[in-house]
Order: structure tokens, then C-alpha cells, then sequence
């Protein structure tokens, strides 16, 4: 059955736009947004060939292949004979995803703790007393703002980058938790209790269990507040990372690998986002928030 | 019993004024009104003005070199020279960075920069800069700092704070170099800190043994902690660290000469300003201290440190000689060893610099950094 487009149905609510139509609308941003990119490349190149601020394509060709083919500069050359999956295993942007992938992923496991502590405070009063106005407060503090203090705490190294993205997000992850595990009604509780469930039972069997979903969209919303704040890290103090390199080549303008960078890390949030996604979905099929 | 009279006690002025709030609507609409043509007699007159005589602006950081730029500018001898030449200029301060980008982005006319940022900014990105004023070096303001009397032959191992990619890098390969350890370059390991934070980092953790970094954070460093010790300083490597003041070459060349006349009252005001603080004028060192936040004694124990051309003689000698070559042949060796002039430049020719006596190092045709030492000559020469 062919529906027919009127120009009155962009302002209509009960309509149900044709798949063309929604797959071309969803991409109309992305065109636009590198033809502006190649109109302003274009034109600064038109004014000086060599222009780095907005790299052309045969730029970033270059600098994708200098990213992902050649080792970093602190590190050895590679023997010219190696071969391709050695180039890349070497590769300046294999090494600095490595070890900020590291970085991020024992931050995230660090947050697990921060999500039950959260589920503990809404479900056991007494751990709420405990918590909540500390963590209420602690969520207001500019995590940024602490980080002379995490240095000499957790010296230069590794933990001062982990801390800060943990303490940067644990207290919006357990606030969240919070709310959720919160939001769960009484009667269910008083029901589980009345077929005989433990206090523990309670928590982990019937809040947390039909929560979770919630917690891991929550979690998914702050991948990017965790990216931020481990990229902070990076440029302050580190010896490799991607936000090491993109500090780096920002001293001499090196936006032909800067910008591989960025898209290559939006690529990696992407892809985790999506995992979490498919494996809540797959995970709790009975979940369906819209 | 209303103890005050009201517009409605008196109708004949309800004609004028048919109530009380809208009268208020009316005085807030003329003020509005009011407001809306000076903002545009404002804007007119500004747009007038720019139209009559051409506006450049220069980029300034803080630095003890570059701090007379501030001083310059509030006190008037900017102005007086821009005046004389009929152009105007504005100064602006911004991170050091943040200067750099607004150069190479063609956001502002000139810049204070160094040799080094010279060379792998603006020139290696196709931006090309002439040399106007070649206002100071390190003389002792960039040092490698170390604790527990770590030598430079330690170095090896131990992680080293320092802004990379920065003199802070340059002057350490030098002080390597210079004491024969050139072979244990590769293996030291760098630690690139924020400037920001470089003193927080060092200082709060006894581990980290050795930073690299400059003024006024050595002597914050030094001040803090008496057990650390500079093992190596600029003053030792002079005239290698320069401190610039870099105009665009298309700007310089605009066919109606104005870019020369700015050029020229900038070095007349630079050297106006410098003759001042070479002869200590109380005003010239505390206007300048105060552009950076600085105390006067802490600044004037930057400015120990820091070798001012005080006259554009010696600028113009020091321009003008081989020595310059010399140097520059250092920095620029040390740009393309770490990659500094692009991941596709080949050659350390690929960026070449143009001197007073027409000597071209690198390519002929690949000419982005002129040393430029006739405003600096005029200046010696009165003629400006």
C-alpha cells in the first residue's frame, strides 16, 4: 500500500514516514556536516596549501596511515620487513588505545561497587542514612578540581587517572541507582517478604534483578563523562593514551592525526554503547521502555 | 486612608500619563530606545574609525620577555606610536597555546612566540611569519630540576616531568648532549604534565625525582623544596632559546603599506618600552609584573634570568649575525628529529628560514620563517 507524501505531514505526529525516508532524513546531518568540513578545507587550502588546521583528505590519509603503520615516536622503528598485523600491533594508536582501554576498563570495573552501593541505599534504610547526604554532596564537587590532591595521593602514575574517573562518576552512578532501585514499588517488596524471601533476597533477587536494566542504560550514559574525565587525566600526566597523543599533536598542530583520533574514539564509545545495548537487550528481553 | 496622591486623583494628567505602570513602560521603552541609538552611534563611530585607519591585533602570553607587552599597551606608548603611523593596535593576552592556534588560525596579526614554536607552528603549517623583533633569550629561566642529587647521568630510567614537545624537551636533549650522553637519549622516559600542574606533581610526590620546566615555576619549585637542585639551565645554552615577536608575512606585504607601518610602530613602541625597564623606571617593572599577577621581586628575578636585547643595536647585531644560523640549525635539527614540522615533512628543508643577509637555510623555494632585522635597524637607527 503506497502512502502518498504531503508536505503536511512533517509537522504531523500520526505519521509513519516511508523506510526511504527515514534512512535519508537520518543521514542528511552527516552530509552536511562534512561537506562543511571539505568547504572549509577546501577553502584554506585554496589560501595555503599546507593549511594543518583543517587537514584535506590526502592529509588524513596520511595521518591515518602514520597512526595505524608506523610505531609512536618514543618507541624503536620496526624492522622494514615486518609485516602488516606486526606494523599494527606496533602502531602508535594500537599502543595508546591499549593502554587507555586498560585505564577505562578497571575504572568501570570499579564502578560496579558503586552501583550495589547505590542498590544498598535504597532498599536497606540504614545504609541510606549512611550515604546518602555524604554522596549527595560528594556529587557536587568538581572532580577536576581534586586532582593536585590525587596526585599525591595516588601518585603520578596509573591510579591518580583511574581515581579521577571514579570519583568523577561513582557518585552519579550510585545517585542513579539510587533513584532507580528506589522507584521499585513497596507492595513487591512486602509480597516477597510475605513468601518467606530473606533481606537479601529482596535486594539481589527481586530489586536488583529487575532493575538492572535500568542500571546498565544508566552506566551507558556515562561512558561519556568517563571518557571525559580519563581524557583530562591523560593531558595532564601520562606517558601514552589517545589523549596523550592528541595533546601531544596539538603542539605542533597535528589535526591530520587528531582528527583520526577523535572519530576512532567515538567510533570505540560507539561500539561499547552498543554492546551494552545488545547484551541488555538480550539479557532482559522483557525490558521495553518505549 | 491613602497618604499619597496618585495619577488617578488628577484626571487632567491621566491624558499624559493614563496610568502609572504604563509611565514606567513608556520611561523603560525611551531608555530602551535611548540605549539602542548609542549602541549604534557606538558601533557606527567604531566601524568609522577602523574604516579610517587599518586595526591589527597582537597576541601576547605570559612570560617575563613578553610581560612588556601588557605595559606597553596600558601605558600609552603603544598608542602614541600607533598614532604616529595612523594605525591601530590592539593587544591581547591569551594562554601560550591558545596564541599559537589563533596565529596559525589567522585570528590575530602578530604573536610573541619562540624560536622553536616559530619553526614548528606557524612555518611548518604553511603560515608564513617574518621575524620583527627578536626581544630576549633564556638566559637561565628553563631548568631541569632534580632532588636527592640525581645527576644527569641518572636521568636514564627515571620518569621526567615535563610539557613535551616543548624548549622544556629541547633544553634537556641539550643538556644531555652538551654532557656527552647523547647515547642515553633513547632511553629516558618522559613523563608529558601539564604546566598547570607540573608544580602540584613534583613537588607532592617525593617519587618523581627530576622535572623539566621554566620560570616562575623553578622558582616556585626551588622555594618550596630545598632539597631540589637545578642540574642544568638555559643560561648555559644562550641564544638557543629565543623569545619572538613573529607578524605574518601576507600582513607585512599588504599592498597599502600598513602592514610596515604597524610593524614599525610596534618596534618603536617595543623599544621605548625596553629602554624603560633596561633603566629600572619603578613603573615600567611593576606595569609589566602586574601583567602576569607577578610580584615586583619575583619578577624582577625573572627578568635576571632573562637577557633582554635592551637596545635594538645588540637585537639588530645579534639578527644579523652567524650566530643566529647557528642556533636556529640546532632548534630546527631538533623540530624535525621529534616530528615537529609535520608527519609528511621529509626533510629538515622542507621549512626554510630566510636571514637579514638573504642566506636561506633549507629549500629556496620552501622559504616560511624570515628573519626580518630592518625594524629592528631603524629602530637603532632612530629612523622611526
Amino acid at each position: 500500500m503506497a502512502q502518498t507524501f504531503r508536505v503536511s505531514d512533517l509537522t504531523g505526529i500520526q505519521v509513519r514516514p516511508a523506510r526511504l525516508w527515514t534512512h535519508s532524513l537520518s543521514w542528511i546531518l552527516f552530509v552536511a556536516g562534512i561537506a562543511l568540513y571539505a568547504h572549509f578545507s577546501i577553502l584554506r587550502h585554496r589560501d595555503n596549501p599546507e593549511d594543518r588546521v583543517i587537514p584535506s583528505v590526502t592529509q588524513l590519509v596520511q595521518g591515518i596511515k602514520a597512526s595505524v603503520l608506523e610505531p609512536a615516536e618514543e618507541d624503536d622503528p620496526l624492522d622494514p620487513g615486518a609485516s602488516l598485523m606486526q606494523q599494527v600491533r606496533h602502531s602508535m594508536i594500537w599502543k595508546d588505545t591499549a593502554s587507555s582501554a586498560r585505564r577505562f576498563f578497571i575504572a568501570l570495573l570499579l564502578l560496579v561497587p558503586a552501583i550495589l552501593i547505590g542498590l544498598h541505599m535504597a532498599v536497606f534504610p540504614y545504609a541510606g542514612a549512611f550515604f546518602l547526604r555524604f554522596v549527595l554532596f560528594f556529587d557536587k564537587i568538581v572532580a577536576l578540581s581534586l586532582l593536585p590532591i590525587l596526585f599525591i595521593v595516588f601518585g603520578i602514575d596509573e591510579w591518580s587517572k583511574i581515581m579521577l574517573m571514579v570519583i568523577g562518576v561513582a557518585p552519579t552512578l550510585m545517585l542513579d541507582s539510587y533513584n532507580i532501585a528506589g522507584g521499585v514499588p513497596k507492595e513487591q517488596i512486602v509480597k516477597a517478604f510475605t513468601l518467606k524471601s530473606s533481606n537479601l533476597d529482596v535486594a539481589y533477587r527481586i530489586v536488583l534483578k529487575q532493575v538492572l536494566p535500568q542500571l546498565i542504560n544508566s552506566v551507558r550514559l556515562n561512558l561519556k563523562p568517563l571518557a571525559l574525565f580519563l581524557f583530562a587525566g591523560e593531558m595532564i600526566a601520562s606517558t601514552d593514551g589517545l589523549a596523550y597523543r592528541i595533546a601531544i599533536m596539538r603542539r605542533h598542530m597535528g589535526m591530520d592525526v587528531i582528527i583520526p583520533y577523535l572519530l576512532w574514539v567515538a567510533l570505540l564509545l560507539f561500539t561499547l554503547d552498543a554492546l551494552l545495548r545488545f547484551t541488555n537487550r538480550r539479557l532482559h528481553p522483557w525490558y521495553q521502555p518505549h | 486612608m491613602r497618604w499619597f496622591a496618585s495619577v488617578r486623583d488628577f484626571p487632567s494628567l491621566k491624558r499624559i500619563y493614563p496610568d502609572r505602570r504604563a509611565r514606567g513602560w513608556r520611561i523603560g521603552l525611551a531608555a530602551f530606545r535611548c540605549s539602542f541609538l548609542l549602541t549604534f552611534l557606538g558601533c557606527w563611530s567604531a566601524l568609522a574609525a577602523a574604516a579610517s585607519s587599518p586595526t591589527f591585533t597582537v597576541g601576547w602570553s605570559v612570560y617575563a620577555g613578553w610581560n612588556p607587552y601588557f605595559y606597553m599597551a596600558k601605558s600609552g606608548i603603544l598608542k602614541r606610536w600607533a598614532d604616529k603611523y595612523g594605525v591601530v593596535i590592539k593587544v591581547q593576552r591569551f594562554d601560550y597555546a591558545a596564541s599559537l592556534d589563533a596565529f596559525v588560525g589567522k585570528n590575530i596579526d602578530a604573536c610573541t612566540m619562540t624560536n622553536m614554536e616559530a619553526l614548528d607552528m606557524p612555518a611548518a603549517a604553511g603560515v608564513d611569519s617574518t621575524v620583527v623583533i627578536v626581544g630576549d633569550y633564556s638566559n637561565g629561566n628553563d631548568a631541569v630540576l632534580a632532588r636527592n642529587n640525581v645527576a644527569l647521568a641518572q636521568l636514564p630510567g627515571k620518569p621526567i616531568l615535563l610539557v613535551q614537545k616543548t624548549v622544556s624537551e629541547y633544553l634537556l636533549e641539550r643538556a644531555m648532549v652538551l654532557n656527552g650522553l647523547d647515547n642515553q637519549l633513547p632511553r629516558l622516559k618522559l613523563l608529558n604534565t601539564s604546566d598547570s600542574d607540573i608544580v602540584g606533581a613534583f613537588l607532592g610526590d617525593k617519587s618523581n625525582q627530576v622535572a623539566v620546566t621554566w620560570k616562575p615555576l623553578v622558582s616556585e619549585i626551588l622555594d618550596q623544596d630545598r632539597g631540589v637542585k637545578s642540574l642544568f639551565d638555559s643560561s648555559r645554552i644562550p641564544e638557543e632559546i629565543l623569545d619572538l615577536l613573529v607578524v605574518r608575512t601576507d600582513v607585512l606585504k599588504r599592498p597599502d603599506g600598513s602592514g610596515l607601518k604597524f610593524a614599525k610602530a610596534i618596534a618603536g613602541a617595543w623599544y621605548e618600552t625596553v629602554a624603560q625597564i633596561a633603566a629600572a623606571n619603578a613603573q615600567a617593572i611593576s606595569g609589566s609584573a602586574a601583567a602576569s599577577g607577578d610580584s615586583v621581586a619575583s619578577y624582577k628575578e625573572q627578568l635576571r634570568t632573562t637577557y633582554l636585547y635592551s637596545t635594538p643595536q645588540a637585537a639588530a647585531q645579534f639578527a644579523q649575525g652567524k650566530e643566529l644560523k647557528q642556533k636556529m640549525d640546532l632548534v630546527r635539527q631538533f623540530c624535525f628529529r621529534h616530528g615537529l614540522l609535520g608527519q609528511n615533512v621529509q626533510s629538515v628543508d622542507d621549512v626554510a628560514v630566510l636571514y637579514p643577509d638573504g642566506a636561506i637555510q633549507g629549500l629556496k623555494d620552501r622559504v616560511r620563517l624570515r628573519v626580518d632585522a630592518s625594524y629592528m635597524q631603524l629602530a637603532a637607527q632612530g629612523k622611526l
